[in-house]
């Protein structure tokens, strides 16, 4: 199976597993350096939360990037909030899986449906959301289908507007549902700490 | 509307610019050779001292080159000879990219952190890698920058900008940096700018051909460009340098809450060190990173005691190891840290390491043209007669002495509100300032009517 390598990858990393807030989060270490962690809702499973740490070439340790779900922290483009940062009126582009399909949100896009036009570019595999009015344009990856190497099919692609949110869909194929599948399975087998806010000790 | 109210603003921040202070050695921009290594007699600042200069010029070619590691060289010569002058213009002519890490010889005894640490952080300030990495930008064309600064002229100020490329619009809320910088830059709608994100450092490419009609309203030398594509933040490739200290500094930082536990002492632990030497030379193997030995000036060398003499030796031998240029004022006097005797407070062993290149004292003609050059870079118009004295002043007391008297003669003159220093100005300043030898003789001459004379009678080891 293609997923094989990925799998590997995720065997090998260091995992700890932590039940808090009614949330399974479930943080990994890589060979590498890089770090990924994750946010399952404890009731109906669903991946709420993956972000990712990696190690800049010269070693440092970069920022928090999100993957899947909603960043807390405000979009402050740098280290610095005396720089500049994007301002709230601006779309908010984020992604937000369910069960059956990846999905991107993005918000604050008040133009009717007709302006938009999502296509996939097989050169390299990303999707591009763009609009008709130039106000708008969007090119991203679905990782998930990169790591296992599962090639992106437009016919998988549908989108919808409402509510000033243009939401994008595309349907998992079967082999990450499987894995999926597999994946929480072991991860409920790993042992996690049940951590209670209310039990901090200072030592 | 707003676009104009933009463009009247901009002239008012434009003094935001920094003026650099003028120091002792600011008029000094390189070592003053020919393409032979011939000094010039008046070059880049430099006067006189040829000999030294030709030889510190061998020195610049051989760092240049950068194949070969830890050599080092002593600048010895009297007080006021141009020592730290040489060091300067080589650190000039070296350019940007090369780094020079200049400390002086006391700097490194401190309660923070042990000599050799500080040496050790020294060396590796003195060697970069250019490597390249990864950074994001953004990159687009200006349509409009908003600034609004509170009614009532104090506080934040805030601003807005809008980037556009040809597929999308985003706005962005600026910091009071931003701004500033914003400002510094001339940026006007219809410019394309790229904002790198980590630094905030923005670069103009050019105005927008969309823009190209306002032509006449700009310089012919404007650059057009088009509208950049696609989405507004991208990753580019950059090349950087870094030096060694700045990788162990990134990679020793201790991570999360234990940070607060760690108590900071600003050492670096010596596996850091070695895990980072294995990784450049990881890089310089695999094509990715180019390593550029630098400079390590250590002023004033003889502070530094026997053991520091010690790590040098050792240091030198590492193949990652800056050229080391070392100054000293001393003659044979006592080894810091030993009883012994040396010449320039050096030990034997490292002396005989090292090229040692001399200064000898100026000429009454050299004399002149420096304080020719220092008149000018502090912007001080000297009378002919004035100059003269001034120069018989500096021959008889010090150069830096002379030195000092050019901007104290400025103010008395500009106080009387001429414009030109006349020998009257000079003379005013040198009765108001005493000089060393002056002074000596003062304190001979009143001894006994100071304070705490009578316990005066041991001498002070001042080395």
């Amino acid at each position: 199976m293609a997923a094989e390598s990925w799998k590997d990858v995720l065997k090998s990393a260091r995992k700890t597993a932590l039940i808090h807030d009614d949330k399974r989060k479930v943080h990994y270490l890589f060979t590498d350096g890089s770090e990924m962690a994750e946010e399952y809702d404890l009731r109906t499973d669903e991946l709420i939360l993956r972000k990712w740490r990696r190690r800049s070439t010269l070693g440092g340790q970069g920022p928090w990037e999100v993957e899947v779900g909603e960043s807390h922290s405000p979009q402050v483009l740098s280290g610095e909030p005396d720089l500049l940062k994007e301002n709230i009126s601006n779309p908010i582009f984020m992604r937000k899986d369910t069960k059956t399909s990846f999905q991107w949100r993005v918000r604050n896009l008040p133009y009717p449906k007709e302006v938009y036009t999502i296509s996939l570019e097989a050169a390299d595999r990303s999707c591009v959301i763009r609009t008709s009015n130039k106000k708008y344009y969007k090119k991203f990856i679905v990782p998930d289908l990169d790591r296992c190497k599962l090639p992106l099919e437009s016919s998988a692609l549908t989108y919808t507007h409402a509510n000033n949110t243009l939401i994008v869909s595309y349907k998992k194929p079967k082999e990450i549902l499987d894995f999926e599948q597999e994946l929480l399975k072991e991860l409920k087998k790993l042992k996690a700490t049940k951590e209670d806010d209310n039990d901090c000790r200072t030592q | 509307h707003l676009r104009q109210m933009a463009s009247t603003k901009v002239p008012e921040v434009r003094d935001i610019t920094k003026i650099e202070r003028i120091g002792a050695h600011s008029h000094i921009r390189g070592l003053g050779l020919d393409d032979a290594l011939e000094a010039r007699q008046v070059s880049q600042g430099m006067v006189g001292q040829l000999a030294s200069r030709r030889a510190a010029g061998l020195i610049l070619e051989m760092i240049k080159d950068g194949h070969i590691a830890g050599r080092a060289v002593l600048i010895a010569g009297q007080p006021g000879t141009g020592k730290t002058a040489i060091a300067m213009g080589v650190a000039q002519a070296l350019g940007q990219d090369t780094p020079f890490c200049a400390l002086a010889g006391s700097e490194i005894f401190s309660l923070e952190m042990s000599k050799t640490e500080a040496l050790s952080q020294s060396f590796r300030k003195a060697i970069a890698v250019r490597i390249k990495e990864e950074t994001e930008i953004i990159e687009g064309e200006v349509v409009e920058i908003q600034i609004d600064r509170p009614a009532t002229g104090t506080g934040a100020k805030v601003g807005k900008l809008t980037l556009k490329t040809t597929e999308m619009e985003t706005i962005y809320d600026l910091g009071n940096k931003m701004i500033e910088s914003l400002s510094k830059e001339r940026v006007q709608a219809g410019d394309v700018i790229t904002i790198d994100k980590a630094t905030g450092k923005i670069s103009k490419l050019g105005r927008s051909f969309t823009r190209a009609r306002d032509y006449d309203a700009m310089g012919a030398q404007t650059q057009f460009v088009q509208c950049p594509e696609g989405e507004l933040q991208k990753r580019k490739e950059v090349v950087h340098t870094v030096t060694l200290h700045e990788i162990d500094v990134i990679n020793s930082r201790t991570q999360g809450f234990l940070a607060l536990f760690s108590g900071d002492t600003g050492e670096i632990k010596s596996e850091v060190r070695e895990q980072i030497n294995a990784k450049v030379s990881e890089w310089r193997e695999e094509g990715k990173a180019e390593i550029i030995p630098g400079v390590l000036f250590i002023d004033e060398v003889h502070m530094l005691d026997i053991e520091c003499f010690s790590f040098l030796n050792r240091a030198l031998e590492s193949d990652l190891s800056p050229v080391l240029i070392m100054a000293t004022n001393r003659g044979i006097t006592r080894i810091r840290g030993t009883n012994y005797q040396s010449p320039h407070g050096i030990p034997i062993d490292m002396l005989d390491r090292l090229l040692i290149i001399a200064t000898t004292p100026y000429t009454e003609k050299e004399m002149r043209q420096i304080l020719k050059i220092r008149c000018e870079e502090e912007d001080v118009e000297l009378s002919e007669e004035a100059h003269t004295v001034l120069t018989r002043i500096g021959m008889e007391t010090s150069l830096r002495y002379a030195i000092q008297l050019i901007s104290t003669a400025g103010l008395v003159c500009r106080k009387r509100r001429a414009t030109q220093v006349q020998v009257e100005d000079i003379k005013r300043v040198y009765s108001l300032f005493l000089d060393e030898s002056r002074s000596s003789q003062y304190m001979k001459e009143y001894q006994d009517s100071f304070l705490f004379n009578e316990t005066q009678a041991t001498q002070m080891d001042t080395s």
